[in-house]
């Protein structure tokens, strides 16, 4: 593959990352994926950066990398933290519980419950065949089976 | 394909566009195709239509990767693994902002690093793609796992189920790739005035980025002309350090202030 082609498909991987991450960071309500969605960008710039480095044969693409990596480690330990704290005081990683720190202007989000998930994943248990002669049930044995 | 430019030619000027942009109009194409599939995949409560975006998403990755590489080049070995690795770290990126359930995400962004790990050493960064393994999926990840295994409900949460404005993300991120990749087209199109990207030579390279002893080049290079950020980085670290225990200490602290006041009050 010539070093060109492969500059370009290089670019074009991080610009395809770089955009599931925004719709990610953008559409998902649960902390800890938005997190996933932010390092998903932090990535997305990283292989851009590595193929540009290799094209200029230039050693700055992977040492900024190496420095991207170091940023994303302390970045997810503060994030870490705080979603840590934010979810002991609401109980949960959603996102709109904290919406009051929104600029005053801005309208808030109502929230419309949504009806629980069908029971599309139910467990289904094997039917067994009954076989053979269904036994005796004796009054003593059915009077302690209902009080065990 | 004469039949499609003269069909093109009719529609006036979107259409001429169209017929002198072939690989850019394609590549646009595939972004709206993706952006709806995208759209479609999220969660958005009980509504369906998840496997139709499923199915316009591939077909929009389909369309973006056969505009990337060159059809019936000798070097197809290469290609195709390009492309595979390409189509793993995109696709289990997507699954990672579709999927419902926050630990098969954490668990699909894994598999995107383990990717992007690949696409490193693809292009002879052996550092940093061991890095990019120990640390992010090694560290990072598996703090975000025993976190989510901690904090999740039984079942799917609510806030899991829907999202904000899933129609207007999707729109977002795909005007984002739109542009990238026509700038990115444009820049690769050679046209007769443009000035021309120099690709390396296969010496220079060999001297450099892809010598044999590549991790010592690589640690030279840091210890010497970086020596300075890298020191600034270290600071970073101890101060992450800090101000993340400082964080969860602080809320800790103000807990059990609340709890003697109660206790006493």
């Amino acid at each position: 593959m010539d070093e060109t082609a492969l500059l370009r498909g290089y670019l074009a991987v991080g610009a395809i990352l770089f955009g599931l991450g925004l719709v990610g960071f953008l559409s998902r309500r649960n902390m800890i994926v938005m997190f996933l969605s932010a390092e998903m960008m932090l990535q997305a710039i990283s292989v851009s950066l590595v193929a540009w480095g290799r094209f200029h044969n230039n050693w700055g693409g992977q040492i900024l990398t190496i420095f991207i990596l170091t940023v994303a480690a302390c970045e997810a330990a503060i994030a870490l933290a705080l979603v840590l704290t934010l979810y002991r005081r609401s109980g949960k990683l959603d996102i709109v519980v904290w919406q009051n720190l929104r600029e005053s202007s801005l309208p808030a989000y109502v929230d419309h419950e949504i009806p629980e998930e069908l029971e599309a994943d139910e467990k289904h248990w094997p039917k067994l065949t009954p076989a053979g002669v269904e036994p005796q049930h004796s009054e003593r044995d059915e009077y302690h089976r209902t009080h065990v | 394909m004469n039949w499609l430019t003269d069909k093109l030619g009719s529609l006036g000027a979107p259409g001429a566009w169209i017929v002198s942009h072939g690989p850019q109009a394609t590549l646009l194409l595939a972004t709206v195709l993706g952006g709806l599939g995208m759209w479609l995949m999220l969660p958005r409560g009980n509504a369906g239509g998840r496997r139709l975006g499923a199915l316009l998403a591939a077909l929009a990755g389909v369309v973006y990767g056969s505009q990337l590489v060159p059809v019936g080049s000798d070097e197809w070995f290469s290609e195709a693994v390009f492309l595979i690795l390409a189509a793993v770290t995109v696709i289990s990126a997507a699954c990672t902002i579709t999927f419902r359930n926050p630990v098969y995400s954490a668990i699909w962004f894994a598999l995107t690093l383990l990717g992007t790990a690949a696409l490193f050493l693809f292009q002879g960064a052996q550092f940093l793609a061991l890095a990019t393994v120990v640390v992010y999926a090694g560290a990072i990840l598996v703090t975000f796992l025993f976190v989510l295994m901690l904090a999740n409900p039984k079942g799917h949460a609510y806030y899991d189920r829907v999202s904000w404005e899933a129609f207007l993300s999707a729109t977002a991120g795909a005007v984002m790739v739109g542009i990238l990749s026509i700038t990115l087209m444009k820049a690769f199109t050679t046209s007769p005035d443009a000035p021309k990207l120099q690709p390396p030579s296969a010496e220079a390279l060999e001297k450099d980025i892809l010598n044999t002893e590549h991790v010592a080049h690589l640690g030279a290079h840091l210890f010497s002309e970086y020596l300075i950020a890298i020191e600034v980085a270290g600071t970073l670290l101890l101060v992450a350090l800090v101000a993340a225990v400082s964080i969860v200490g602080l809320d800790e602290s103000s807990r059990r202030a609340e709890r003697a006041h109660d206790f006493h009050g």
